[in-house]
């Protein structure tokens, strides 16, 4: 059998979904083995002249990272659909948005005054120094995730991917049997069907975050008030969070049934907190518990801002009444 | 009111709990009270089961405000369902603030069914505040960021 051809490309990234390819060890050397590595800025020195100069389709795989964040963000993505047969959103940048999804929650000139200060210092398209001609791809409006530009054809969610998913997609690499398009490399059942800590469906009376307590290392994270998103996230990395001590902040996304993953969240908390009774007399209690929010979009949109159903930032002029 | 706004007609979309708000629009009906046409009713069995995502979806199909209909509070025909849409809704109109969306787009009123007269109050003050508010943001929203 003829080597498979494989790339590895990344848009607005950090460099962590590249690295954690390299997380599932000595399987490294089998995908290496098994195929060819024809495109991966993070490790080789590839020009966008010898990712245009393959032929439509050569390229048997391409695994992206990282969001649409730029004018070149698209263009790559848009080349290299041209060029390879499957194409992976590899990591939640590349699946959702990731992280960096919540800049929707700023302009772009905020952006560009909060990073470059004065705006004589904001970076322009074009600019000519010394008789040289220099164009800067334009920074978006709004920064999106891969699926809004191009087709894509699988899945792998996490921040990064966790070695169990990443293993599982070289696996089926190497055998050469890709499952059908359209497959998420993960779960299909939430993160707390992996948890093997014990639920007791308590009231949340209080809500914490990690650092203000040293949470109970048996007991459900919400029982305990800790903001958890088990229940809202895709599972498929074995809940090792939650086995850290820490709460699931969602980074492998919602399930399959879930649209909205913060929506999701949202219902899940609000059914849970209460003073353990239901009734009128307990109104002003849970309103006090509630209050205890600061930041519902950072805390159960952090990785699903730029694809939740509001996606950006508004500018009503009564954001703030109730 | 600014002049774009003369022309506006609210979609407000109504979600009603079987046994009580829904009962208070029939009641409304058979005494023959009127209320805006702005109004598109749903009939759901318990505002309990009016989750945040079909809020959301609401508003961005075009709805410009939300409004949500259960039992008052000790009413509720499966207990406990009218305070957990409660306390969705406090969290939910925190994340619309968030997100610069005017958190009055959506409400929560507790109507039974001898209240046909509030029925008809209440649709008729809240298509009047969200006449007031303007068409929802979120429908005007810039589509695709990409060339």
């Amino acid at each position: 059998m003829a080597k498979a051809k494989i790339g590895i490309y990344w848009a607005a990234a950090c460099g962590g979904c590249d690295c954690a390819l390299l997380e599932v060890n000595e399987q490294i050397l089998d995908v290496v083995a098994a195929a060819d590595i024809l495109l991966w800025p993070c490790a080789a020195d590839p020009k966008y002249s010898d990712l245009r100069d393959y032929k439509n389709g050569e390229i048997d795989i391409v695994l992206f990272n990282g969001a649409i964040r730029t004018q070149e963000n698209v263009e790559l993505a848009q080349l290299i659909r041209t060029k390879t047969k499957y194409l992976v959103a590899f990591g939640s940048c590349a699946q959702s948005g990731g992280v960096i999804g919540l800049a929707n929650q700023s302009s772009r000139n905020e952006i560009f005054s909060t990073v470059f200060g004065d705006q004589a210092n904001w970076p322009q398209l074009d600019t000519n120094k010394n008789g040289h001609d220099l164009h800067l791809p334009e920074f978006l409006p709004r920064l999106t995730h891969l699926a809004d530009v191009v087709e894509v054809d699988y899945v792998v969610p996490g921040c990064p991917p966790p070695k169990q998913v990443v293993s599982a997609l070289f696996s089926a690499l190497v055998a050469g049997e890709l499952p059908a398009t359209g497959t998420v490399f993960a779960s299909s059942k939430n993160l707390c069907e992996e948890c093997s800590r014990e639920r007791e469906q308590l009231k949340i009376t209080q809500i914490l975050r990690p650092h203000e307590n040293d949470p109970d290392t048996e007991k459900c994270l919400l029982d305990q008030g800790f903001m958890c998103m088990g229940p809202a996230t895709r599972g498929g990395c074995l809940a090792v969070c939650p086995a850290a001590n820490m709460p699931c902040t969602g980074c492998a996304g919602p399930t399959a049934a879930i649209r909205d993953q913060g929506a999701a969240m949202l219902n899940t908390v609000a059914s849970l907190i209460g003073t353990g009774e239901e009734g009128e007399d307990q109104l002003a209690a849970e309103d006090a518990i509630l209050a205890q929010f600061d930041d519902i979009v950072g805390t159960f949109y952090r990785f699903g801002a730029a694809t939740s159903i509001f996606k950006e930032r508004y500018h009503e002029r009564n954001a703030t009444a109730r | 009111m600014d002049k774009t706004n003369a022309a506006f007609e609210p979609r407000i979309v109504a979600f009603l709990c079987r046994w009580c708000s829904y009962a208070g629009a029939d009641l409304a009906g058979v005494s023959r009270l009127t209320y805006p046409a702005n109004i598109v009713p749903m009939r759901v069995n318990c505002s309990g089961r009016v989750d945040t995502e079909m809020v959301l979806t609401a508003l961005e199909k075009g709805a410009d405000g939300v409004l949500i209909g259960g039992c008052h509070p000790g009413d509720c025909h499966y207990v406990s369902g009218n305070y957990k849409t409660r306390r969705r809704v406090v969290l939910l109109k925190q994340a619309l603030s968030e997100v610069g969306i005017d958190p009055r787009r959506v409400h929560l009123e507790w109507i039974s069914a001898s209240e046909g007269i509030k029925f008809q109050s209440t649709m008729t003050s809240y298509t009047e505040l969200i006449r007031e508010l303007g068409p929802t943001p979120v429908r005007q929203r810039k589509e695709p960021v990409h060339g």
